[in-house]
């Protein structure tokens, strides 16, 4: 698993980079957006991290040449510039995910190995997904918890199936935000930790193994144990 | 005198209009003074002229008249009657300008043939109708009755060409009123229009400056006069103003990077240390309280210069045509078990839709940050309601509301209600809410609910 970061700040490349280690990443470094736009175009990486406000090159025509010369690697973009229309614009540009700094260690790690998952398996489409005895039809918007069919209101039933469409994988607050009420701001507040107790209180019956379990400091994760 | 019984129904007429006008715009309220003043500087010339041409020739008439009527008293009591007869059919009989008679008892002497009735008695004269054989016609004449020793004595004279005179003076007097007002009016209108027209020149561009357009400058002309010495003063400041404006601008980009790259940097490290704690398995609750402390100085710090940089936005371009219902549910759905959990109760009304145009994440967090203000204010049990109008929303509590005079200053920046410092907050939510429905171009007010606080926003909406 390669990771290219491209990042002017020595601090912050410093640290992704001992970052990723740790998580078992290869990690490349580059300072600039000529360097980088090099060693992407070089070699085949899982995911690139790229800043925006690069010396040389800036992120977001690194990423236009890139998509250009026909490399779909993944890349999530990392930028101070944190309005709406700056993201639209980095996700338009081809970037598969935008996340502004500063951000969160644990979320940046849950975004890149969901969007390293995501280019693994973007073909297999279900109507289906289970976890455990927990399954829910994406047709029928029904959810059964063994033979116990479980009633879930429409943004609860969204919640629950990103959380199974992610099984295993830790998804952070903000990432459950985004996905099931689709504005792009942090509401900081323990808003999702309700809606996410709520749904528990549904999903999780009596004499059932419990299958969401709450991973501090990052977020939520579907497991079957 | 004659001239005010013309004057009373138009000063009336006059004072009705002044009543009825007087919410008109400036223009009109300058051409009427200037009219009034014109007009009252023509009355009293025209008073005056009167008093100096007709009235003193009337005055001089009556003067003459009454000494003639006092010589003809003196005389009765100096001579006898005979004597006296004699002397005043003399008298009558050679007086051209004046018409005198004596009425006895017994006989009539004199130029009239009858007494008049109503006629006043010296020196109050009146004007009576007579025949008179030197015109051989009735003429109005006027005079005054005197009593003396032989009788009544009637003395009159023959004032048509007087009255004539007058009639004139003041039909010349009407018309020349007449065009005074409308050289006042068209003069008036015609100034005070002129000088308006650049008083609004400065209030549009004032309204633009207003709007966020910091560029706009008022036109100055090659005349130098009054007006452009204002309009450079104004330029001057609004060039400091902008130049002000981009400081702050400067000072918040120059903070956004060298302040909140150092703090990320710090977030990092102390991140590190909490997964380097998790491995050794040592106690991870402090550096969790310290992320969570740098968290909330990282939240305010970036609502701050979001705050800033929505003040100085303009209408965006990317605004979309967006339905406030789909965002109000959405809002309300994501509130709702926070307010469930408070014991609050949360009804939307969204029969009415409202289409607006802007941009759907601010609004969400309009939106949200007032359901979430509503729902951290108004205490247990309290009813929160939504209504979708078609030109905006309220939202309405039943919690304390917010006291008249706090109204104001809850959108400032940093300011909070005395009664709210206990529940955690950072006084940006407000204006960051107010900041967001102007850059949409609509109004927020903060209304009184009875009790509880209503909170209306209007769209200026395109039907």
């Amino acid at each position: 698993m390669r990771i290219l970061v491209v990042e002017d700040s020595a601090d912050t490349r410093q640290y992704l980079h001992k970052a990723l280690q740790e998580q078992g990443y290869e990690v490349d470094l580059a300072e600039n957006g000529q360097d980088g736009l090099f060693l992407a175009l070089e070699h085949d990486y899982q995911l690139i991290l790229l800043d925006r406000m690069l010396p040389k090159l800036d992120g977001l025509s690194v990423l236009s040449t890139l998509r250009n010369a026909g490399k779909q690697t993944p890349v999530l973009i990392l930028s101070a510039l944190d309005s709406v229309a700056e993201r639209v614009k980095g996700l338009r540009e081809g970037g598969d995910d935008y996340l502004v700094k500063p951000f969160a260690l644990s979320e940046l790690l849950v975004r890149i190995e969901i969007l390293i998952k995501r280019k693994g398996e973007s073909t297999e489409q279900s109507s289906k997904l289970q976890v455990a005895d927990l399954h829910i039809d994406l047709l029928s918007h029904k959810v059964y918890r063994g033979q116990t069919e479980i009633q879930l209101q429409p943004k609860e039933f969204k919640l629950l199936r990103y959380l199974m469409e992610h099984a295993g994988q830790v998804i952070s607050r903000s990432l459950l935000f985004e996905a099931v009420w689709d504005y792009h701001f942090d509401p900081q507040t323990n808003v999702i930790d309700v809606h996410v107790a709520r749904l528990r209180k549904k999903v999780e019956l009596d004499g059932h193994v419990p299958l969401l379990e709450t991973v501090r400091g990052m977020g939520y994760r579907m497991v079957e144990k | 005198m004659v001239m005010f019984r013309y004057l009373k129904p138009s000063a009336a007429w006059v004072t009705e209009w002044w009543k009825n006008s007087s919410q008109a715009s400036s223009v009109w309220r300058l051409t009427r003074l200037y009219t009034s003043l014109l007009l009252l500087v023509v009355g009293i010339l025209l008073v005056v002229l009167y008093q100096l041409s007709v009235g003193q020739i009337s005055r001089n008439q009556n003067a003459q008249m009454n000494h003639l009527a006092l010589q003809q008293k003196l005389l009765a009591e100096e001579l006898n009657q005979t004597d006296f007869i004699r002397q005043f059919e003399l008298q009558a009989g050679s007086s051209r300008q004046y018409i005198l008679s004596l009425i006895t008892t017994d006989n009539m002497y004199g130029q009239l043939n009858s007494v008049p009735k109503n006629i006043g008695i010296c020196p109050e004269t009146a004007r009576f109708p007579v025949w008179l054989d030197k015109y051989d016609e009735i003429r109005l004449i006027s005079g005054c009755s005197q009593s003396i020793e032989a009788g009544v004595l009637v003395i009159a004279t023959d004032d048509e060409s007087l009255y004539d005179l007058q009639r004139q003076f003041i039909s010349a007097s009407l018309i020349a009123l007449l065009l005074a007002l409308l050289l006042g009016i068209t003069t008036g209108l015609i100034f005070s229009h002129r000088v308006l027209k650049r008083i609004n020149t400065f209030n549009s561009i004032a309204q633009r400056v207003e709007g966020g357009e910091m560029t706009a400058r008022v036109p100055v002309s090659s005349k130098a006069d009054e007006y452009d010495h204002m309009a450079l003063h104004i330029n001057t400041m609004l060039s400091r103003l902008e130049d002000s404006f981009h400081a702050i601008a400067g000072v918040t980009d120059a903070i956004a990077h060298d302040l909140r790259t150092p703090l990320g940097h710090l977030r990092q490290q102390i991140e590190q240390g909490l997964i380097d704690a998790h491995k050794s398995g040592s106690d991870t609750q402090n550096l969790e309280q310290m992320l969570n402390k740098l968290d909330a100085i990282l939240f305010t710090f970036k609502a701050m210069l979001e705050l800033t940089r929505l003040e100085q936005k303009q209408q965006s371009s990317s605004f979309k045509v967006i339905d406030l219902q789909v965002i109000i549910n959405d809002a309300a759905d994501l509130i709702l078990p926070i307010i469930e959990d408070n014991q609050q109760y949360l009804t939307v009304n969204d029969k009415a839709g409202c289409m607006v145009t802007g941009d759907a994440t601010l609004l969400f967090r309009a939106v949200y940050n007032l359901l979430e203000n509503a729902s951290k204010y108004a205490g247990k049990h309290a009813q929160i309601n939504v209504e979708i109008s078609g030109h905006g929303f309220i939202i309405s509590d039943s919690g304390p509301g917010i006291p008249d005079n706090e109204k104001d200053k809850v959108f400032q920046r940093l300011y909070r209600v005395e009664e709210s410092r206990s529940i955690a907050g950072f006084g940006i939510g407000l204006p960051l809410v107010r900041a967001i429905i102007r850059l949409h171009d609509a109004q927020i007010s903060l209304q009184d609910n009875h009790p509880g606080l209503k909170v209306v926003v209007n769209f200026n909406t395109a039907e």
